[in-house]
């Protein structure tokens, strides 16, 4: 009985393909604009996947990471002096801008990093070894940093090349991939007692603090034991990203905008194959009728709408999250534009998709309940 | 049967490659482990401070007495010094060709009193022989009178002149002390730590950012430590402390607690700029230490950690606990 159930479905091959389309595109539209928004709202926390530590100390009325205000020198200790602090050590982090070859201004983020233990590195060195930053004047850069700073260049920036930070000296030794930030700028990684050099001078001049809690220590805990002892705001790696992802929510109309797109992806997938499902049993009410008049219950019948329906929608879903999986596999490698799928997206969209296809059953089941067995026989 | 439609395969595919570029995605490169050890305390409580290290008696920043042109350094850096050693020369031919004219005015008066105590001699002589011949009538009492003037005139000349010598004595006397200064002497034992003067150049009289030269006492080391003054309630006198050399946490060396200096400084920043403005004031503790089987140098930074009583467990108090300033 199951088997004619998925006969009938697939016996009008245009109604077939309407269908599995229309489902295809609202599971894609759902899944991959998902996907560049967390990919997008991802950005935003970057600097935390490419500066690693387990807790970050910021000033008291820090929002979010990418906006730091500075802090004393002496802090360092006091967070140091915390019970439950492994250790802990200074981060310079700014906008500076660049001079490239031909004479423009680019902007980048100049992050200093401890000199002695350069805590906060890159995970990811493509070329370079990493200790050569302690030479005088030597910055790491990122591949986002090559393309932007070579031009006006023969050749691409390498190691060995130089250019300027605030009209001071800078040698490139060494590149590095990390990941892309929100607002655009390279990275350039250099000591801590570097970059004061190459910053403008200000009264205060640490951005953030990286701590490490002792082993068998949770992060939050230090991290809390950290506001309470010194006043200063301690965060988490999770806690800072959803900080920052809040201000981004609370400020900026991206979400709002992706949110749009996602639900009338939504919509437009409830109401394409609601609309086609309904037509198809319009379509089959012969066949129905019969299987009903042959003494088919209404609970049979609603039994195999729903399997159409759930067949039709698997369908759909899979083909419509293999289309935005060739999407993520040619982005993925460039970074640009940003996408991140993760298991919370698929499965929220399988059962969006499913929901649909049930409410699209829904409509027919109605409709076959009501039916007489009669109009087999009528015209 | 629906097995045979192609829309089926390809919807497994969709979902297999979803999987397989979300276990991609969630691929992260580790996170990098530090380079070097980081500083870490050895205590379960602890106060952090910075800290440098300076020679167990203060370092002398030796200056000159006087401006002056140097004609001569008669040390280099690392020479050990005994107290009195000459260290280096100011221009010294103003004061030298003072001594000599003081000196010369000197022996001219000198000259001028001996020609007079001369003349006093013949007219003491005279004025004896006026006297017998007044006693025996023969000269005038006014005659007698004269010689007896002229002798006094002449005596008090001689005294006039010898006021004259002791006060220009005085003058030689200061003249060569003006000279001897000239001649810069270490105030004490110990190594020169740093020369930073050239013959040739101006000494100004002054006390130095970098002082001309710097007299410290290497046998003995010790550290000063720079506690924020917002952890100054932490800290407990006698209380252990290690310091380890900055960038190489594994080199530690046990201190031994001297002294808390009384008076909180402006924290010296040691970027070096003038122009830095005060923020922060920082308690100094002193600890002395021996020396360890590894080099260290005056005026190295060293990161200290100082034991703490009672620490506060982080993970054994409430953790909602609110904290100033946040909701």
């Amino acid at each position: 009985m199951y088997h004619l159930a998925l006969k009938m479905l697939v016996a009008d091959r245009a109604k077939y393909v309407m269908l599995v389309g229309g489902l295809a595109f609202a599971s894609l539209l759902m899944t991959q604009q998902n996907g560049v928004f967390q990919g997008l709202l991802s950005w935003t926390t970057s600097h935390m996947r490419n500066m690693r530590a387990s807790i970050w100390v910021v000033e008291r009325n820090v929002e979010q990471v990418n906006e730091t205000k500075a802090m004393r020198d002496t802090d360092v200790n006091r967070v140091r002096s915390v019970t439950g602090v492994d250790f802990a050590v200074p981060l310079f982090i700014s906008v500076l801008k660049a001079r490239a070859s031909d004479g423009s201004d680019k902007p980048i983020q100049l992050v200093g990093l401890h000199a002695a233990t350069l805590i906060g590195r890159p995970p990811d060195i493509v070329r370079g070894d990493l200790e050569q930053l302690r030479l005088p004047n030597a910055v790491f850069i990122d591949e986002l940093a090559v393309e932007r700073l070579s031009a006006g260049r023969a050749r691409p920036l390498d190691i060995g090349d130089t250019f300027e930070i605030n009209d001071r000296e800078a040698r490139v030794v060494g590149i590095c991939r990390t990941e892309r930030q929100f607002f655009g700028y390279p990275y350039v990684f250099t000591t801590y007692d570097q970059a004061l050099q190459y910053a403008p001078r200000q009264r205060k001049m640490l951005s953030i603090i990286l701590a490490e809690p002792k082993s068998g220590l949770a992060a939050v805990d230090v991290a809390r034991a950290i506001e309470r002892e010194t006043g200063l705001r301690a965060l988490t790696v999770p806690e800072f990203s959803r900080a920052t992802i809040d201000f981004i929510w609370r400020n900026t109309g991206i979400p709002a905008s992706f949110l749009t797109t996602i639900i009338l992806g939504f919509i437009v997938g409830i109401a394409v194959s609601a609309q086609t499902f309904y037509s198809f049993v319009l379509e089959n009410l012969r066949h129905l009728g019969a299987l009903k008049a042959m003494g088919a219950s209404n609970s049979l019948l609603a039994r195999l709408l729903l399997l159409q329906a759930f067949a039709v929608g698997l369908v759909g879903y899979g083909i419509g999250v293999g289309l935005t999986a060739l999407f993520g596999f040619a982005v993925h490698p460039i970074g640009q534009p940003p996408f991140i799928l993760d298991y919370a997206t698929l499965t929220v969209t399988g059962v969006a998709v499913i929901v649909i296809c049930m409410f699209a059953a829904l409509l027919g089941i109605l409709k076959v309940s009501r039916l007489e067995t009669a109009i087999v026989f009528r015209a | 049967m629906i097995f045979r439609r192609l829309s089926v395969y390809l919807a497994a595919a969709g979902i297999a490659a979803a999987i397989l570029l979300v276990r991609r995605m969630q691929q992260k490169p580790p996170a990098p482990a530090p380079v070097a050890a980081p500083a870490r305390s050895p205590y379960l409580g602890t106060v952090a401070a910075t800290g440098l290290i300076e020679a167990a008696r203060e370092n002398v920043r030796i200056a000159a007495p006087k401006g002056g042109l140097v004609t001569r350094v008669l040390v280099k850096v690392g020479d050990a010094v005994r107290e009195g050693d000459p260290l280096f020369q100011l221009d010294a031919r103003e004061a030298a060709s003072r001594v000599e004219t003081v000196q010369a005015q000197l022996e001219a008066m000198r000259a001028t009193l001996k020609a007079e105590e001369v003349a006093l001699a013949d007219t003491e002589d005279q004025l004896a022989r006026f006297e017998k011949l007044r006693k025996d009538s023969v000269a005038t009492e006014e005659e007698l009178k004269r010689r007896w003037f002229a002798a006094e005139g002449a005596r008090a000349r001689i005294g006039s002149i010898r006021a004259q010598i002791h006060s220009v004595e005085r003058q030689w006397q200061q003249a060569k002390t003006d000279l001897e200064i000239l001649t810069v002497k270490a105030p004490r034992d110990g190594e020169l730590l740093q020369v930073n003067l050239r013959a040739g150049e101006y000494a100004p009289a002054a006390a130095l950012a970098e002082p001309l030269m710097l007299l410290g006492d290497v046998a003995k080391l010790q550290v000063r430590a720079d506690v924020d003054e917002q952890n100054s309630v932490l800290v407990e006198p006698q209380a252990e402390a290690v310091a380890s050399l900055k960038g190489h946490a594994d080199l530690r060396m046990p201190l031994r607690f001297v002294r808390v200096e009384p008076y909180v400084v402006p924290k010296r920043s040691l970027t070096g700029d003038s122009l830095e403005r005060v923020d922060t004031r920082v308690l100094q503790i002193i600890y002395e230490f021996d020396r360890p089987s590894f080099p260290v140098y005056v005026g190295q930074q060293v990161d200290v950690f100082i034991r703490r009583g009672n620490p506060k467990a982080p993970v054994s108090e409430p953790t909602s606990v609110p904290v100033a300033g946040r909701r």
